[in-house]
């Protein structure tokens, strides 16, 4: 009997002492029960909105692909059978179990995601700096918007998802046109609630002037050339912003976050890591010494494409054999190196951290590209004498102290000085990953490519294909593009 | 009339006063025989002999009889017939019917089970050279299926029973010596006396919310209690080798073949004159060697009638057949139990294992010596590395091995130690607390070397990792068993808790100031180049449980099982985090019947059913609330900083709940010719519901994918085992075993609907290579049918292409008619890996003291994805297959033009698709006893010395390695990407003495 009563105390104990073993919750971490709590807490998650812009499925790999390699502006490069998917991408002979589009889509979309958790969560943080708060919530529109813009300019038709956790897994594709209203609408909203701009460690934030320059590309893209011309003109009035006195100087360190910077994608190569990009590896330098892998080359048609003496072909364009930027002369008379060009503006100076740790910002808009749009949009709207003011400047800088190159624009003719304004964009943001984006918007993609690329298929390859694993889990809510 | 009489007895029995006391001793004949249970039918008395075997028991009036029971022995009623002292020889039970089997909290004869069970004794599991239990266990218990995937050292097997019941984890639960693990990768094979296979839900339902694939029991050594003490001494040794290598193309072979694919994709040919390089350098040559294996086992055991022990020492070593690969392991083990007092008894179990290895990336040198050309040598003339980056775009293998430093060690300690109480005469209170805990460090150095542009490292780096795990284990169980009259009960039930946690620090610098092992260390390195990381690894997660089962056995005849268990997990959330888990057994022992012949040709029949319901919690910690990732900071300012950045990356799911599986299983066990030759088998049915598996969500949702309950699984079979086993004589003894393993796998349902469920990943630019459609196998691969080759232009315009294809590219098949190739409707089912049928023989032949034994495993009607064959990012090596290319009408059906890469190669077809059948001597030992006569002048008991080989012969199809290509989910499985670790072929020798 007096084991049995043992037995019943230690039962007794058992029970008492261990039910909180199933009671637990996550060590080291919040959950998103006990986070969104603190000021800090949301800027951490805006910071994590941009920390997606900086990846390797946004802005670099596949990125570059679907911007510059698949126009005419550049080649995959690299070794022939190195990256094989890109090879598919500059040819138009892609399917949509391509790992191009599937990258970006999954790399955008997860920048969207970030961003609704944000609009969604920072107006409930209790005891927040209201300011602070609109100014966050307003930062994330915009890069929302941003987000939406490359895939609606990709893809067309997307899954317009505006809050973290949707109902339901299958969601259809929204019109474009929505898609766009909806990028406007953030854009405005960002545009009334973020400042002209940032001191100290908030420099690179988004700010009015992008929010109201994206706006005017946004309405650019859809032919809405007043509302182009409007927003371009507000920022160009407001003097916030001025081009650089040197063209190469813009892709060097000194350029980021200059005057001409309109928005950057922050990157630097710190000892331990954390804060590089694999943009500038990618089309870096490839051969031994090896300065990254080679993608990206400027092609032929590219380096025609520029106007005799244009100083603007040199500080675009590397060629093995020359002085690199930063002085070094590493790839001077080297045999060693594999391709003959390579991408001058994705070039960064030795760092920390290896080729993968690129510190160079990516310059995603900056005021030359704004002047352009200002000419652009102004000489559709007939106003081609103001447009030139705007076009010239640009090209003023881009000659620089040599008078005998680059001559001042004075045609008024507007069919002739759209095509002028054309090839002004092109040589001017060549390889900036603009081309592609402004051949399909101006309709002359099939004209401009098929000379040079026999498979492009007029009507289809404007766009890019929904990714086959995306209509598959989509369990077929999502349909594919026409001709895939 | 006889059952109503007992039971008026029982309501009775309080009435009852007179009574008189009969003593006497139970005994087997010669020896003692402690803790027989001593019961009068019909009353509450009863009691257990002591340790010389004595007893005395009250008897009531109108006992008129005692029923001695003993597990091991058969049972014995003896009329009391107004004798005062009863002795009694207990008859042990005949060999294989009343067999101990270990099941959950406790024995049962095998006899009683009415589940189903498959035991493997521990002396049948150490023919295979291994330190891993799984590997000795392949093909010996039906339903259970062992899969050593990989060759690696000290590699555990996976083991899969009755099917994958899941889309999760399919890895069963581990128990051993009641303590119970996720894995026995410490458990050393020769310590193992018995391991028992719970395959029903009968079985099963008592470990609940763990049980639902399947539970295995393993029980160790203990030390006897009787006899003198002993030494035993086992040691091998032997060699091994890689089973089977990769066909590939030379060097000439593959220049001739790059040339083609250079003129075909439009370039000019790279290389001048192919016979120049003749056969270049056999990469897998380079990478693989022959390696040694050792062990060596020292045993003591003794013990007396209070109490017993069992020590064990081993050391293990086994080299790699990858150079630079290599692991050691020392255990030690001591289970002891002694008894304080009549009615306390106290013992423990432990092991305490140290392993320290050497490990080479298995993935990137295999991947690296399939993928590297020929024709670069190993080393250049001046001693420096083969450039394999200049055509194949992918690193020296042999570079890979020689810069490799990464070495791991490892702490466990695996035991339990325990109380039993006995009360009230038939009652045992055990309390038992057991723990498992491990340390581990693992460190990797990698110098400065420069082998090509995509194999250098600029700068020395160093990183370390300590890790902890501990679990503990307290279970508080009352059990019971009682016998009266024709009647036998007994039962358990108990209330257990256990906890799991780990935690892990890594630390990593670059630039030390030396590159010897002596400047392995953090502070060698810069501080500057510092990282470090840390947080819960290892599981953080809890369970409560309230367990209970009765055996009810009628006469020998009728037998019932019911039991349960509440289980209550932190892994799921407050409106879910209790399940219950019920199941029920009956048994028919039809050979006990009055009617049965017992001199007939079947001497035994039993008919088994058995229904329950077990669940599986193999999922993530916290997987019902979204938890914030940190680490997702950016840069900004003019001086660049980084800022942190948090947000959530994955959705959760606050409803989930247990995945429940119900299985019915119906069982016979026939013995033929006086239990020569023995047959069991079972068919059952498994329905998994609500599988939780965070199955892929598409991309635009921008997180991670949920846990959800998304799908029901069948899998439906037949455990067929059978052996015939016969002593012709005291010279002479033969036996030959078999078991079969039918199983049918299929998603019966998922997400509600009859869609597609993609997972999978090639490797291949995303592309994902199973589908678990309803109506398919779980995992089944999922691509286009090879219909033929485009031979001509007219095959070109009249067959349709998927996209824009060239002569000599594959041609799929239309199977929907539609006049277009696309992923949407002409993507089929081309197999699945997991197999139809799973065989295992062992038999062996004993003539005086030699004897012979061979176990056969064998696998059919599964498939492999050669999946590294489609990854082609460069101008790789081929498989010799490729040299059957197209080249020109009529020269091939079945293998395109050669290219580099491109849509014929990395779009999942048929053509990837290979038998993964294959049967396998897996072992023969030839062993030889020596006479008595010699051990007795050396002094030992006895000596034996053995030969053996492992994995002698293979008959596959599948041009890998080894189509035994399993992960730890069902979408993995099958896949090769090419970075499996190979099994090797061993030859041993070795020595077994006792003293």
């Amino acid at each position: 009997m007096k084991s049995f009563t043992t037995l019943l105390v230690l039962a007794g104990l058992a029970i008492a002492s261990c039910s909180e073993v199933i009671d637990r919750s996550p060590q080291g971490e919040y959950t998103l029960d006990n986070f969104f709590q603190m000021e800090e807490q949301a800027v951490q998650s805006v910071n994590a909105v941009y920390n997606q812009l900086r990846q390797w499925q946004t802005h670099v790999f596949s990125f570059i692909g679907m911007t510059d390699i698949v126009s005419d502006d550049s080649d995959k490069g690299s070794t022939p059978s190195d990256g094989l998917f890109l090879q598919e991408i500059d040819e138009f002979t892609l399917t949509p179990t391509n790992v191009g589009p599937a990258t970006v889509w999954g790399g955008y979309y997860t920048g969207v995601f970030r961003s609704n958790l944000a609009v969604e969560r920072i107006p409930d943080v209790p005891e927040m700096d209201e300011q602070l708060r609109s100014r966050l919530i307003g930062e994330a529109r915009f890069l929302r918007a941003y987000y939406y813009f490359n895939l609606v300019r990709w893809f067309g038709d997307v899954p317009l998802i505006l809050e973290p956790f949707p109902e339901g897994l299958e969601i259809p594709r929204t019109p474009r046109d929505q898609v766009y209203a909806q990028i406007e609408a953030d854009l405005r909203d960002a545009l009334a609630v973020l400042p002209a701009s940032y001191g100290g460690v908030d420099v690179g934030r988004a700010t009015s002037g992008a929010a109201q320059a994206l706006l005017a590309k946004v309405a650019l893209t859809q032919g809405n050339f007043q509302m182009a011309a409007d927003n371009a003109l507000a920022v160009i009035n407001s003097g916030r912003y001025a081009l650089l006195p040197n063209y190469s100087t813009i892709f060097t360190e000194a350029g980021e976050n200059s005057s001409e910077s309109i928005f950057e994608v922050q990157a630097a190569a710190f000892e331990i890591g954390g804060g590089g990009s694999q943009y500038n590896e990618v089309q870096g330098v490839r051969g031994t010494p090896n300065l990254g892998w080679g993608f990206n080359r400027p092609s032929d048609d590219l380096v025609a494409a520029f106007e005799p003496g244009d100083p603007r072909r040199e500080a675009t364009i590397l060629y093995v054999g020359e002085v690199l930027p930063d002085g070094s002369a590493i790839v001077e008379d080297n045999p060693n190196i594999d391709g003959e060009r390579f991408n001058q503006k994705a070039f960064v100076p030795d760092h920390p951290g290896g080729n993968g740790n690129g510190p160079g910002n990516i310059r995603v808009f900056r005021y030359a590209d704004l002047l352009l749009i200002a000419a652009e949009a102004l000489n559709e709207l007939g106003q081609s004498e103001e447009a030139l003011t705007y076009l010239n400047q640009v090209r003023a800088r881009a000659r620089g102290s040599n008078a005998s190159v680059l001559p001042d624009i004075a045609t008024t003719s507007q069919a002739e000085l759209r095509d002028l304004i054309y090839h002004e964009r092109r040589v001017e943001l060549a390889l900036e990953q603009q081309r592609w984006f402004d051949l399909v918007r101006t309709g002359r993609a099939a004209e401009e490519l098929l000379p040079l690329r026999p498979n492009f298929t007029p009507g289809t390859n404007e766009l890019f294909p929904i990714p086959q694993s995306e209509i598959d889990l989509s369990q077929g809510a999502l349909t594919q593009n026409p001709g895939y | 009339m006889r059952h109503i009489y007992t039971i008026a007895l029982l309501l009775c029995g309080g009435i009852a006063t007179a009574q008189t006391t009969v003593t006497g001793t139970v005994t087997d004949g010669s020896q003692p025989l402690i803790g027989v249970s001593v019961q009068v039918p019909g009353s509450t008395s009863g009691t257990v002999t002591d340790f010389d075997g004595s007893y005395a028991v009250s008897v009531p009036q109108g006992g008129d009889s005692l029923v001695f029971s003993y597990i091991g022995y058969q049972r014995q009623a003896v009329a009391v017939g107004g004798r005062t002292a009863i002795d009694v020889v207990l008859d042990e039970a005949s060999e294989v019917l009343e067999e101990i089997v270990v099941v959950g909290y406790g024995v049962q004869q095998k006899s009683d089970l009415t589940g189903a069970v498959g035991v493997v004794e521990g002396e049948q599991l150490t023919d295979i050279p291994t330190q891993s239990l799984g590997q000795s266990l392949q093909g010996k218990v039906a339903g259970l299926q062992i899969i050593p995937s990989s060759g690696t050292p000290g590699a555990d097997a996976i083991f899969r029973i009755r099917g994958v019941g899941t889309l999760n984890n399919a890895d069963p639960l581990f128990v051993v010596d009641g303590m119970i693990l996720n894995d026995i990768s410490f458990l050393n094979p020769q310590d193992v006396a018995s391991v028992s296979v719970l395959k029903d839900a009968s079985a099963t339902a008592i470990y609940g919310a763990r049980g639902a694939n399947g539970v295995i029991i393993i029980t160790t050594k203990q030390g006897n209690t009787t006899g003198p003490g002993q030494l035993t001494l086992n040691a091998y040794a032997g060699g091994q080798e890689v089973v089977r290598t990769i066909d590939l193309l030379n060097a000439t072979e593959y220049a001739t073949l790059i040339n083609e694919a250079d003129v075909n994709e439009g370039r000019a040919p790279r290389f001048a004159d192919p016979e120049q390089y003749g056969e270049g350098t056999d990469w897998q040559d380079a990478v693989f060697r022959s390696a040694p294996i050792y062990n060596l086992q020292l045993g003591f055991s003794g013990g007396s009638e209070q109490g017993s022990f069992n020590l064990s020492a081993n050391y293990f070593r086994q080299e790699g057949i990858i150079e630079g690969s290599e692991f050691d392991r020392f255990t030690v083990r001591l289970n002891s139990t002694r008894e304080v007092k009549d009615w306390l008894t106290v013992g423990n179990n432990l092991s305490l294992v140290y392993n320290t290895s050497d490990n080479v990336n298995a993935g990137g040198i295999l991947g690296s010596a399939y993928r590297a050309d020929p024709i670069t040598p190993v080393r250049n003339a001046d001693g420096t590395f083969g450039n394999t980056a200049t055509f194949s775009s992918t690193g020296n293998p042999v570079a890979t091995i020689f810069y490799a430093n990464n070495e791991s060690e490892s702490y466990r300690a695996v035991g339990n130690a325990y109380a039993d109480v006995r009360f009230l005469d038939h009652f045992t209170f055990r309390s038992s607390f057991g723990l498992d805990f491990d340390y581990d460090r693992n460190q990797n150095f990698t110098p400065v070397f420069e082998v090509s542009t995509i194999q250098r490292n600029e700068e020395s780096d160093f990183s370390v990792t300590n890790s902890y795990r501990r679990n503990w284990l307290w279970e508080n169980t009352v059990s019971f068993t009682n016998d009266w009259s024709v009647h036998h009960l007994d039962g358990v039930a108990g209330i257990t808790y256990q906890d799991n946690f780990g935690e892990y620090l890594e630390g990593r610098r670059q630039r030390l100031i030396g590159e010897d092992p002596s400047f392995f260390y953090l502070n060698s390195g810069d501080p500057i180049t510092s990282v470090n990381e840390g947080g819960p690894r290892g599981g953080d997660w809890g369970l409560t449980s309230y367990l209970a089962r009765a055996n009810y056995v009628f006469d020998d005849r009728y037998l019932l099982t019911v039991s349960g268990r509440l289980d209550g997990s932190s892994r799921f959330g407050a409106n879910n985090k209790y399940g219950f888990f019920p199941s029920v057994g009956l048994g028919w022992n039809v050979s006990q019947e009055d009617f049965w012949n017992d001199g007939g040709l079947i001497s035994r029949l039993k008919l088994r059913a058995s229904w329950g319901r077990t669940g599986n919690d193999r999922i993530g910690d916290f997987a019902y609330v979204p938890r914030v990732a940190s680490g997702l900071g950016t840069v900004f300012g003019r001086e660049p900083v980084l800022l942190p950045g948090s947000t959530v990356t994955a959705l959760a799911n606050p409803d989930l709940r247990w995945e429940e599986t119900t299985q019915t299983d119906l069982g016979v066990e026939i013995g033929l010719l006086d239990n020569r030759f023995l047959l069991e088998a079972d068919v059952y049915r498994k329905v998994t519901g609500g599988v939780l598996f965070s199955a892929p969500i598409p991309d635009y949702l921008g997180a991670g994918a949920p846990v959800r309950n998304i799908a029901e699984v069948l899998n439906r079979g037949l455990d067929l085992s059978a052996s015939w086993r016969e002593t012709r004589s005291s010279a002479f003894s033969y036996s030959l075993g078999g078991n079969l393993s039918l199983v049918h796998n299929e998603v019966l349902r998922l997400d509600g609907e009859q869609g597609d469920f993609f997972a999978g990943g090639l490797g291949v630019g995303g592309q994902l290579g199973t589908n678990s459609r309803a109506g398919f196998a779980a995992g089944s691969f999922f691509g286009y049918e090879l219909d033929g080759v485009f031979q001509t232009e007219e095959e070109l315009a009249q067959f349709p292409q998927l996209g824009v294809q060239q002569l000599g590219d594959l041609r799929f098949r239309d199977q929907n008619g539609d006049g277009v190739i696309n992923a949407d409707g002409d993507r089929v089912v081309l197999g699945s890996a997991i197999p139809d049928a799973i065989l295992g023989i062992n038999g062996s032949v004993a003539y005086r003291g030699l004897e012979l034994s061979f176990d056969v495993t064998g696998q059919f009607g599964n498939e492999v994805i050669n999946a590294k064959k489609m990854a082609r990012f460069g101008a790789y090596n081929y498989e010799r297959s490729f040299l059957d290319r197209y080249t020109g009408p009529g020269t091939s059906d079945t293998e395109p033009r050669i290219t580099l890469g491109g849509r014929n190669t990395e779009t999942l077809s048929s053509r990837f698709v290979e038998d993964g059948s294959y049967l396998r001597l897996r072992n023969v030992t030839l062993g030889y006893r020596i006479a008595s006569g010699l051990t007795d002048r050396l002094q030992m008991q006895t000596l034996r010395i053995y030969v053996a080989g492992t994995n002698l012969l293979t008959s596959q199809e599948y041009s890998g390695y080894n189509p035994e290509i399993y992960n730890d989910t069902v979408f993995d499985n099958g896949i090769d990407r090419g970075g499996i670790y190979p099994i090797a072929r061993t030859i041993t020798g070795g020595i077994d003495i006792t003293f």
